[in-house]
């Protein structure tokens, strides 16, 4: 196809900012439940037991734009297939969290996530998980592990994670 | 009407941040010159006049129809011989404006005079119920005094922008502004909200999908009710890409069976058709040629790109043939505008530019040359392109002018932009 016009722009700055309303028309926590496990001494022994399964899983990470998951990652694969499987675990339900680097805002990003997610699934379920234990969710770009800015960041921020549900 | 000759102009260049732009020599109109006069009662609030006069001249300067006088310049509203004519200045015309506000209320006068003259050519009256809306008032102003001297329509400025920002991990916000960010309200807050789509032409109401439920929602919000309504969930990821001309169809990427592909969901009828049909990944399907087909991205062919069908046709045609990994499109008649990722690169910060494309002939145009460009959207017309522009954790709202070749970049002061719609 065609001919590349390459038309730059001059780019002039208008820098107008203003300050925000506080009060949202629509507060969506006050009309559902905050499903995060809280760590504090208060914590029943079935939520001492979601959070300690939760901390013992291993994050899966993946390359740069990919989502198959890596030779060196399929050794954290079979780990948390045996952790959820194991006696304490196989009456739970696992959300498999597929997350993003920062590169891209849009839809694609949210897609690449949950590929990651079922990725993992796929691979949980090839080790012997029941897939109807399974679901996957992607946050996408929303929920970075690190904050920074570099390449370190950037790759521990393309995982999937796990959270147990009762 | 004000006389136009033609004649070469270097384009002044302006830096902002990291942006470094590429420089120009064009052949362009020589526009007319405005200033802007205040002439409201000096009761009023030194800094809400000044703050006004620079919405005034932002917004002429952004309508890229005039060469703008940047100072701030005061006047009796009835004016004499040297206002009305402003000789020191050059100018061809002068806008005139006379502000008041009480608590609540704002109102102004304008007068659109011609400094050749000194003739009144253009009066009126506004009056706002709430002055924080007031970026609205001096947009609707600059569209006045641009129809009156004849220039093609900036009536996108007055159009509502509807932006969703992460405020941190897993949160976010859904705003409504005005094309500048002066003007700003929350409307949805708590958890994770993102996505927001204008659901009609009116901005009345808009969709958006929330993550706080069990699986992610679709909601429809109205604005004029404050009632809010879940449309459709999916397990996975749901998005409302995009609504038919009508407002009785949605396009939404969705994944019912952890895999995302595109759907048609008629909201009379709530029947949902599946129109694509991958094992990898399909999303960002947009109405194009009056609704009987859509645009997407797919990574069906090894990268991400851009790919064309009819709704109830499975074959596919790939639309667009430069570069090799778009990630976002939006449509407008038989226009295209698109992200494209040009570096490829887990080690440092990549490059996204737009480009625009006709569906009818091999038209193709950059329109960006260097950052982070993603998200264009049209506006109501195939002159304007809104877009996000990342830098690090900060994010702007970019306005394309494409017939004036300008872009506009205003900050948003907290947190980042995840998606917009107008």
């Amino acid at each position: 196809m065609g001919k590349l016009a390459l038309t730059s722009l001059a780019v002039a700055v208008l820098v107008l900012t203003g300050c925000s309303q506080k009060s949202p028309e629509v507060d969506m926590t006050k009309s559902t439940a905050d499903t995060q496990s809280s760590v504090d001494d208060g914590m029943s022994a079935l939520q001492k037991l979601i959070a300690s399964l939760e901390a013992n899983s291993k994050t899966i990470y993946f390359d740069f734009d990919k989502y198959n998951v890596r030779k060196d990652q399929q050794a954290n694969i079979d780990a948390n297939a045996a952790l959820f499987n194991s006696t304490e675990a196989k009456n739970f339900s696992i959300k498999v969290e597929g997350n993003c680097d920062e590169f891209g805002t849009d839809e694609y990003n949210y897609a690449l996530g949950l590929k990651r997610a079922k990725s993992v699934k796929d691979g949980l379920v090839a080790k012997g998980m029941n897939a109807d234990r399974l679901t996957v969710v992607s946050y996408g770009e929303s929920n970075p592990a690190v904050s920074e800015h570099n390449k370190d960041a950037w790759a521990k921020n393309r995982r999937a994670e796990f959270k147990v549900l009762p | 009407m004000i006389k136009k000759m033609i004649c070469l102009v270097l384009f002044t260049l302006f830096s902002y941040a990291s942006d470094a732009t590429v420089e120009i020599v064009k052949k362009i109109d020589v526009l007319p010159k405005i200033a802007v006069q205040d002439a409201s009662p000096k009761n009023v609030d030194l800094g809400a006049r000044q703050s006004f006069f620079k919405l005034l001249v932002g917004d002429l300067r952004v309508s890229s129809h005039f060469q703008v006088l940047d100072e701030y310049l005061q006047s009796s509203y009835e004016g004499g011989p040297l206002e009305n004519f402003l000789s020191d200045k050059r100018v061809d015309l002068i806008l005139r404006f006379s502000l008041n506000q009480d608590f609540n209320t704002m109102s102004a006068t304008v007068k659109f005079i011609n400094a050749k003259t000194g003739a009144t050519t253009f009066e009126k009256a506004y009056s706002l119920s709430d002055k924080k809306r007031h970026p609205f008032l001096a947009h609707k102003i600059i569209v006045d005094i641009n129809d009156n001297i004849g220039a093609p329509s900036i009536k996108w400025m007055e159009q509502s922008v509807l932006f969703a920002r992460y405020i941190g991990a897993k949160k976010s916000e859904i705003v409504i502004s005005d094309y500048t960010l002066s003007y700003q309200k929350i409307i949805v807050a708590g958890g994770l909200n993102i996505f927001p789509k204008w659901a009609n032409s009116e901005q009345n109401a808009f969709y958006y999908t929330s993550y706080n439920g069990a699986e992610p929602t679709i909601y429809r919000y109205d604005l004029k009710t404050g009632a809010r309504r879940s449309i459709i969930s999916s397990s996975g990821m749901i998005v409302c890409s995009d609504v038919s001309q009508d407002g009785n169809k949605l396009l939404l990427t969705m994944a019912p069976k952890d895999q995302t592909d595109i759907y048609l969901y008629d909201l009379r009828s709530k029947k949902i058709t599946k129109i694509t049909e991958y094992s990898g990944i399909d999303v960002n399907g947009n109405f194009i040629d009056n609704d009987r087909r859509i645009a997407f991205v797919s990574d069906r062919l090894g990268n991400p790109d851009i790919f064309a069908q009819g709704i109830y046709d499975k074959s596919f045609e790939k639309l667009v043939y430069h570069g090799k990994n778009k990630n976002s499109i939006s449509t407008f008649d038989n226009y295209i505008v698109y992200s494209s990722r040009e570096a490829e690169s887990e080690f440092g910060r990549n490059t996204f530019n737009l480009y625009l494309i006709s569906t009818q002939t091999d038209y193709l145009r950059q329109l960006t040359a260097t950052g982070e460009n993603l998200y264009p959207r049209f506006a109501n017309d195939s002159d304007t392109i809104m877009f996000i522009k990342q830098f690090g954790n900060q994010s702007a709202l970019g306005i394309i002018r494409l017939n004036a070749n300008k872009t506009y970049h205003f900050q948003l002061k907290t947190g980042k932009l995840q998606s917009i719609d107008w």
